[in-house]
């Protein structure tokens, strides 16, 4: 305990004990993000089942639609675009489960109270559950595309790793950045939360193009790529590790979809922080933001 | 001193002796009918009053017809044109829009599990309510079934007006669907149930697991290709599947003259029963066993698991991540 919350020097003057330097709030900060991240890494280990149900099984939802392409003898191309849309969408349903919906599911559980009383910036938080949830789902999307690549002997000519590691790392800011800021508006919405949810999974997948180049949806997945951080992000990704398929034609470069990812995560994480401070501030002033069931 | 007689309680079952132990076991299937009644209807309540029915329509429809998109663009983009195009069309649209409801039953038991356990805490208080604690599951699984049900009407509404899927009403056989259909419903509730009680033992918040099981179910139910692309084993997997042959009776009732999912030259179906396909009578009288066995199945798991959450006190243990 002593190690994780250190003992301070007290002044006699409150008010002189309550102005934290800088320093002290980042390291309160850090450490908020520490233990926020801990459960969801941690909990990794203690709960077995994770491993059947959270990697083996998408595993074989991801093989239903290699194999929709192997019965209809696609060009194995595609086969590869389902691998890679089925790595990615670890990601997204982390996104829509563990972020977006976080906040409301804290709130059900009776955290939430907790969380604005504690001295910390919600923020830290917020990043401690992206942390946490990108290791997570990491964890599964690797094993989805190692297992694929052994079971369906797809293979990625991904020769571009300067670009794509950053592509790959501004795709997890976007998407993160936009967890963050829908954790806090669904919050606002309430019940509308989970429902939310839901529908924030099978259209987006559609719209992304998961099992298949977006920009075959020709308007729409424009205005999917300018819009949905996973779109470009899966689109950039598939363009980099299947470079000059003829599929892919039609979509602005990788290198163009690493700038509109780059102000996707300015907007998202600008705008995140925007609506954590008015939550917090009607979690003040009405004071049944923060309440069960409320 | 005599201790006074306890006074005349007006209830016939509890004047007298005092106690009536038929009073405590219930009234028999007049409760269980009570019971589960009022178990669909607190689910119905739980999935739709928290908004007005039109916003509550878009999201139970947004889902199936995007899944259902998501699919035919599959088709669409490969060239999947002409008269063999639009076979295989049918054939995915179809099982994609009856997808959305056993979804929904699959997924109905387990997410009241951890809606009352982890989000409401109502779980132990539903537990030791009058009705039985799988009766209630069951009951929030119907609710979810039915909200399920209007997602693949809907989504073939929209295949027959949007994306040209042709049903001829005249040709649909009409006495098979609806028997495939009723007795499709208890195995798909079975496997919602026992996927509800391994929620149950979980200690995680286990939300994403209906849909990963369902999805692993995707591949060996024979929804949108034939089972004969699978290995040999898997289509074992696939035959003993309750699901597989729903889906493959609800298929062959509406589209009587489409491909079937089961069979074809070269499965291991073919290779058993020297048929090619099941006909409609086999596939009737296949599902009943299966859906029997897998049945009896998930309420001998659910048991097991249900003794095991209340000597571990897992019923009103919350979890979070």
């Amino acid at each position: 305990m002593s190690t994780l919350f250190p003992t301070r020097e007290t002044t006699a003057d409150p008010r002189t004990d309550a102005d934290w330097t800088g320093r002290r709030a980042f390291e309160t900060n850090l450490r908020a993000l520490v233990g926020r991240a801990y459960p969801r890494v941690r909990g990794m280990g203690r709960e077995p089942s994770w491993v059947f149900f959270e990697i083996l099984l998408p595993f074989l939802g991801t093989s239903a639609f290699v194999l929709v392409y192997r019965a209809l003898q696609a060009p194995e191309a595609y086969v590869g675009f389902v691998v890679l849309g089925g790595a990615m969408s670890a990601f997204w349903l982390n996104v829509v489960w563990m972020m977006a919906g976080q906040l409301y599911w804290e709130k059900s559980q009776g955290n939430l109270e907790l969380y604005f009383a504690a001295p910390m910036s919600l923020m830290a938080v917020l990043l401690g559950m992206a942390v946490g949830g990108l290791i997570m789902s990491g964890t599964r999307s690797l094993a989805i595309l190692l297992i694929s690549m052994a079971v369906f002997g797809v293979q990625f000519h991904l020769t571009d790793w300067a670009l794509a590691v950053p592509v790959f790392l501004l795709t997890m800011s976007a998407l993160y950045g936009l967890g963050m800021m829908l954790a806090s508006l669904f919050l606002l919405w309430g019940r509308e939360a989970f429902h939310l949810t839901n529908l924030a999974i099978e259209p987006v997948y559609f719209i992304s193009g998961l099992n298949f180049p977006v920009a075959r949806l020709g308007a729409l997945g424009a205005v999917a790529i300018a819009t949905v951080p996973f779109a470009v992000g899966l689109d950039a990704m598939r363009q980099l590790a299947f470079p000059g398929m003829p599929g892919l034609a039609g979509t602005p470069p990788p290198q163009i979809e690493a700038l509109i990812l780059v102000v996707m995560t300015v907007v998202f994480l600008v705008a995140s922080q925007r609506l954590i401070r008015i939550i917090e501030r009607m979690a003040r002033s009405r004071g049944s933001l923060s309440i069960r069931w409320q | 001193m005599t201790a006074p007689a306890p006074a005349a309680s007006g209830h016939p079952a509890f004047d007298g002796n005092g106690f009536d132990p038929a009073r405590a076991e219930g009234a028999g299937l007049a409760d269980t009918r009570r019971h589960l009644w009022t178990a669909i209807r607190l689910g119905w309540q739980v999935e739709s009053n928290w908004t007005d029915p039109l916003l509550f329509f878009i999201y139970t429809v947004a889902k199936p017809v995007a899944s259902l998109l998501l699919l035919v663009f599959m088709v669409q983009i490969v060239g999947g044109t002409g008269a063999a195009g639009e076979a295989i069309r049918t054939f995915v649209v179809l099982g994609s829009a009856l997808w959305a409801m056993l979804m929904a039953g699959i997924a109905g038991p387990a997410w009241s599990v951890l809606d009352d356990r982890e989000r409401y805490r109502m779980l132990k208080y539903l537990y030791v309510s009058p009705a039985t604690f799988l009766l209630v599951l069951v009951g929030r699984g119907v609710s979810k079934l039915a909200v399920g049900a209007m997602g693949t009407i809907v989504a073939l509404l929209f295949a027959v007006v949007v994306l040209g899927l042709r049903v001829d009403l005249a040709a649909v056989n009409w006495p098979m669907l609806a028997l495939t259909l009723l007795l499709g419903l208890p195995p798909i509730l079975a496997l919602g149930v026992g996927l509800a009680a391994i929620c149950l033992q979980t200690r995680q918040e286990s939300w994403s697991y209906p849909e990963a099981f369902a999805g692993a179910l995707f591949l060996v139910s024979g929804v949108v290709f034939p089972l004969s692309i699978l290995p040999a084993p898997v289509q074992v997997i696939g035959l003993i599947n309750p699901v597989t042959w729903w889906v493959a009776g609800v298929r062959g009732a509406i589209l009587p003259s489409g491909s079937s999912s089961i069979g074809g030259a070269g499965s291991l179906w073919a290779s058993v029963t020297r048929t090619l396909v099941p006909d409609g009578a086999t596939t009737i009288a296949v599902l009943l066993l299966t859906g029997t066995v897998s049945t009896l199945a998930a309420i001998v798991l659910f048991r097991v698991s249900e003794r095991r959450a209340r000597e571990r006190g897992l019923l009103d243990l919350t979890t979070g991540s």
